[in-house]
C-alpha cells in the first residue's frame, strides 16, 4: 500500500506538488492524468524518492519511505519509463535481470526469473534472449521494460507514460496485456498518463491532477457520471463522455437475458464494449443486436433502449 | 548494376579525377628522382623519361590512365577496381626507384645517393589521397582501411633489403641506425606518457566539471588559452620554474626534471592534451541518455553502479575518440620537444634543417607520419569496435 499525506514539492519558488493526499490500496491500479506540468510525474517519482518530498509523508505498507536507503527503496518497486531506458549495450536477458542482480540472487534463480517474466510477456527465450535493445521493436523494448520492471516481483510498481512513444494499436495490445498481467499479479501500480482514454481504460482508481493539486479522485466511472467541476468534465472528454462510459461497460451488463431459441439478426460478444455495440449498431442501421457468449451461443439481446436505457441496471 | 540503382554514382567522380590528372602532370614534369655522387654534393635531376625510357614512361602511367577512366564511370565495382590500382600502383613506387637506381648510378660510384625526386613525391602524396576519397566511397571500415598500406609497405621493405642501396634515406639510416632507434623509443615513450597523465587528468578533470558547474566555464577557458600558447613559447615559460624546482627540490632534480629536457616536453604535451581528452570524455559522459540514467536510477542502481556500469561504457567509444586525437595531436608535437633537448624523432628533423639535409629531416618525420597514421587507425577501429559493442 502507498499513502501519501499532504505531501508538496517545490523547486525554489515553484509549487510541483500542493499538498496531496492519496491512498493506493494493494492490487490496485491507479492512474494518474493530467495535462503536462501538472504534477502527476512529479508525484510518482517522489513516491521512488528519483525526487525527495518538501513536506507531508510518504509510506510504504506503513513505513515512512525516508527511513529506507535509496536504493533499498528503488530495488523493492518496479519503474518503468517511456522511452524504456533500456541499457544499449546489455541484451535482454541482462536488461531484464537488473534487479535480481542488484539483490544478488544466485544466477540460475536470475537465469529462471528472466526466462518465466520473457514467457509471461510473449517474448520467447531463444529468439529475445541474447537481442541487442536496438534490434527490438517499440512494443518488444517496452515489453522488455515492463519485463525488467517486474524482475524482483515487487508489490509496487511505478509506471511513467510507459506506452506514450508507441503507435496506437501496439499502444492498445500493451494496455490490454497490462490489465490482464495485472488481473494474475494483483500489484500496487501507479501508473502516470496524459492519455485519458488509456487512463479510463486502466484506472481502478483515477486520480486527476491540476496544477499540483487533486481535482478529483475515484473509480473512472464515478468520475465520468459526476465530475468535480467543469476542468474535470472537459479533461475527461467533455461531450464524449458518454461515449467514454460505453466504452468502460460492458454488452452483458446491459443485455435483456433470453432462453435459448436463436435469433436472427447481427451479433456481438458479451463482452464486447457498449461503445462497441453502440457503433455496429450505426453501421448495420440495427436497433437490435444478438448477444453471445464464448462459445457462439445466443444469449440474450441489446436493444437501442437498453444500450442506452436508464442507469437502474448497474 | 549499382549504376542502375545509384543514378548520382554514374556521374565522374571529380575528386579522383583531379587526383590522377594532377599525378600524370607531376610524373611527367617533375624530376622523379635526383643522383648526388657523395651526400656533400647537391643531386642531378632525372625525369621519368630518363628512369625508364618513352617505352617505360608510357607504361608507367598506364596504370593511371585506367584509374581516370574508372573514375570516369564510377560504379561500385569500378571504385573497387580502382582502389586496387591506387594499392598496386603505391606498392611499385619502391620499384621505380630501384629501376631508377639502377639506370642512373653506376656501380663504381659506391657513395652515390639517390634522392626521391618532386614527381615521386607528388604522386605519393596524391595516390594516398586518392585511396582515403576510394575508402570513404567505399565505405570501408578503418581497420581494412588501414590494411590496404600494408602492400605498399612490404614492397617497400623488401626493395629496401636488396635493389634500393643507394637511397638517400636508406644511407641516412643506416649512418644513425642506433640514434634512430633510440629516438623512435624516446619518442614513444614521451608521447605515451603524455597521453597516459592526460587521460588520468583529462577524466578527473571531465568529472569535476561534470560535478560542479562552475568549474566547467572556467576549465575550458583555461585548457582554451593553453591550447592557443604556440609550442615553443610554452616550452620558453615552463623553462624558469621548473629550473627554479630542480634547484629547490632535490629528489626533483633526481628524477632528472630541470628547465629543459623531457620535463617541459612532458608538461607541454600534457597540457596541450588535455583539451581534446576533457572535452571528449566531458562530452562523451554527458551525452548518455537521460533515459537510460533515469531508469538506471529508478531501477535502484548506486551512484558507483551507474557510472561503471552504464555511464562509462556507453561514453567510452567517445572517450576513445579523445584519445586517439590526442595521440596524433602528440606524436606531432613531441618533434618540437627536440628543440628543448628532449629526444624523439624531432632531433633528426632539426639537425637535418641546420645542415640543409632534407633527407635526414625525411628520416625524422616520415616515422612521425607512419606513427600517426598507424595509432589513428588502430584506435580508429577501437573506438569503431567499441561503438558497434555498445550499439549492437
Amino acid at each position: 500500500m502507498i499513502e501519501l499525506i499532504g505531501v508538496s514539492k517545490r523547486f525554489g519558488q515553484t509549487t510541483a506538488v500542493d499538498d496531496i493526499s492519496l491512498r493506493m490500496a494493494p492490487g490496485e491500479l491507479s492512474v494518474l492524468v493530467g495535462t503536462s506540468g501538472c504534477g502527476k510525474s512529479t508525484t510518482l517519482r517522489m513516491i521512488n524518492r528519483l525526487i525527495e518530498h518538501s513536506d507531508g509523508e510518504i509510506h510504504i505498507d506503513g513505513q515512512q519511505i525516508r527511513g529506507f536507503r535509496e536504493e533499498t527503496l528503488r530495488r523493492r518497486m518496479g519503474y518503468a519509463i517511456q522511452s524504456t531506458g533500456l541499457f544499449p549495450h546489455w541484451t535482454v536477458a541482462r536488461n531484464i535481470g537488473l534487479v535480481p542482480r542488484l539483490l544478488k540472487w544466485p544466477a540460475s534463480r536470475i537465469h529462471a526469473r528472466v526466462e518465466s517474466l520473457m514467457t509471461m510477456l510473449g517474448l520467447p527465450m531463444d529468439e529475445f534472449a541474447d537481442k541487442m535493445p536496438r534490434q527490438l521493436s517499440g512494443g518488444q523494448a517496452q515489453r522488455v521494460g515492463v519485463a525488467r520492471a517486474l524482475a524482483a516481483d515487487p508489490d509496487i510498481l511505478l509506471m511513467d507514460e510507459p506506452f506514450g512513444a508507441l503507435d496506437p494499436i501496439t499502444r492498445e495490445t500493451l494496455q490490454h496485456e497490462l490489465r490482464e498481467l495485472q488481473a494474475r499479479l494483483q500489484k500496487t501500480i501507479v501508473f502516470v498518463t496524459h492519455d485519458m482514454d488509456e487512463a479510463l481504460r486502466l484506472a481502478d482508481r483515477l486520480v486527476v491532477m491540476d496544477q499540483g493539486r487533486i481535482r478529483q479522485q475515484g473509480h473512472p466511472l464515478a468520475l465520468l457520471r459526476e465530475p468535480a467541476d467543469g476542468f474535470v468534465a472537459s479533461l475527461l472528454g467533455g461531450e464524449d463522455r458518454g461515449l467514454k462510459e460505453a466504452a468502460l461497460l460492458t454488452v452483458g451488463e446491459r443485455m435483456m437475458p433470453l432462453g435459448a431459441k436463436p435469433l436472427p439478426g447481427e451479433r456481438i460478444s458479451r463482452h464486447a464494449t457498449l461503445r462497441e455495440a453502440l457503433s455496429m449498431m450505426l453501421w448495420r442501421h440495427a436497433e437490435r443486436l444478438v448477444v453471445i457468449d464464448d462459445q457462439g451461443m445466443a444469449i440474450g439481446e441489446l436493444s437501442l433502449r437498453r444500450l442506452v436505457g436508464a442507469r437502474s441496471h448497474e | 548494376m549499382s549504376d542502375a540503382l545509384n543514378p548520382g554514382g554514374a556521374r565522374p567522380n571529380v575528386v579522383l579525377l583531379s587526383l590522377g590528372l594532377a599525378g600524370l602532370l607531376a610524373w611527367v614534369v617533375f624530376d622523379a628522382v635526383s643522383v648526388a655522387p657523395n651526400r656533400i654534393v647537391s643531386g642531378q635531376g632525372h625525369g621519368a623519361w630518363d628512369v625508364a625510357g618513352w617505352p617505360g614512361l608510357v607504361a608507367s602511367l598506364a596504370p593511371m590512365l585506367a584509374m581516370l577512366a574508372l573514375a570516369w564511370r564510377p560504379s561500385r565495382r569500378h571504385l573497387r577496381l580502382a582502389l586496387g590500382l591506387v594499392v598496386a600502383m603505391l606498392a611499385a613506387l619502391p620499384a621505380w626507384l630501384a629501376l631508377a637506381a639502377a639506370r642512373l648510378i653506376e656501380s663504381e660510384m659506391p657513395q652515390a645517393r639517390l634522392g626521391i625526386g618532386a614527381g615521386v613525391w607528388v604522386a605519393l602524396f596524391l595516390l594516398l589521397l586518392a585511396m582515403v576519397e576510394l575508402r570513404t566511397r567505399l565505405a570501408l571500415p578503418r581497420l581494412l582501411g588501414g590494411a590496404l598500406l600494408l602492400p605498399p609497405l612490404m614492397s617497400l621493405a623488401v626493395w629496401l633489403a636488396s635493389g634500393l642501396e643507394p637511397l638517400a634515406l636508406r644511407q641516412e639510416l643506416l649512418a644513425r641506425r642506433d640514434g634512430f632507434i633510440a629516438a623512435i623509443g624516446e619518442h614513444l615513450l614521451l608521447v605515451g606518457a603524455a597521453v597516459a597523465i592526460s587521460l588520468l587528468l583529462g577524466v578527473a578533470i571531465a568529472l569535476a566539471m561534470r560535478r560542479w558547474v562552475r568549474c566547467r566555464t572556467l576549465g575550458f577557458a583555461l585548457l582554451n588559452s593553453l591550447q592557443t600558447i604556440p609550442s615553443l613559447a610554452l616550452f620558453g615559460l615552463l623553462l624558469a620554474p621548473l629550473a627554479w624546482l630542480a634547484a629547490h627540490v632535490e629528489w626533483l632534480a633526481a628524477l632528472g626534471v630541470s628547465g629543459i629536457g623531457w620535463a617541459p616536453a612532458l608538461l607541454a604535451l600534457v597540457g596541450y592534451s588535455l583539451l581534446p581528452m576533457v572535452r571528449n570524455t566531458f562530452v562523451a559522459l554527458d551525452e548518455v541518455d537521460t533515459g537510460v540514467i533515469d531508469a538506471a536510477r529508478g531501477m535502484g542502481m548506486s551512484r558507483g553502479q551507474i557510472f561503471r556500469q552504464v555511464r562509462l561504457p556507453l561514453a567510452a567509444p567517445v572517450i576513445l575518440e579523445g584519445i586517439r586525437i590526442t595521440t596524433v595531436q602528440a606524436i606531432g608535437l613531441a618533434a618540437v620537444a627536440a628543440l628543448i633537448g628532449a629526444g624523439g624523432l624531432g632531433t633528426f628533423i632539426f639537425q637535418g634543417l641546420g645542415q640543409a639535409a632534407m633527407d635526414m629531416v625525411l628520416l625524422g618525420a616520415l616515422p612521425i607520419l607512419v606513427m600517426a597514421l598507424v595509432a589513428d587507425a588502430l584506435l580508429g577501429a577501437l573506438s569503431d569496435r567499441l561503438r558497434q559493442g555498445a550499439a549492437s
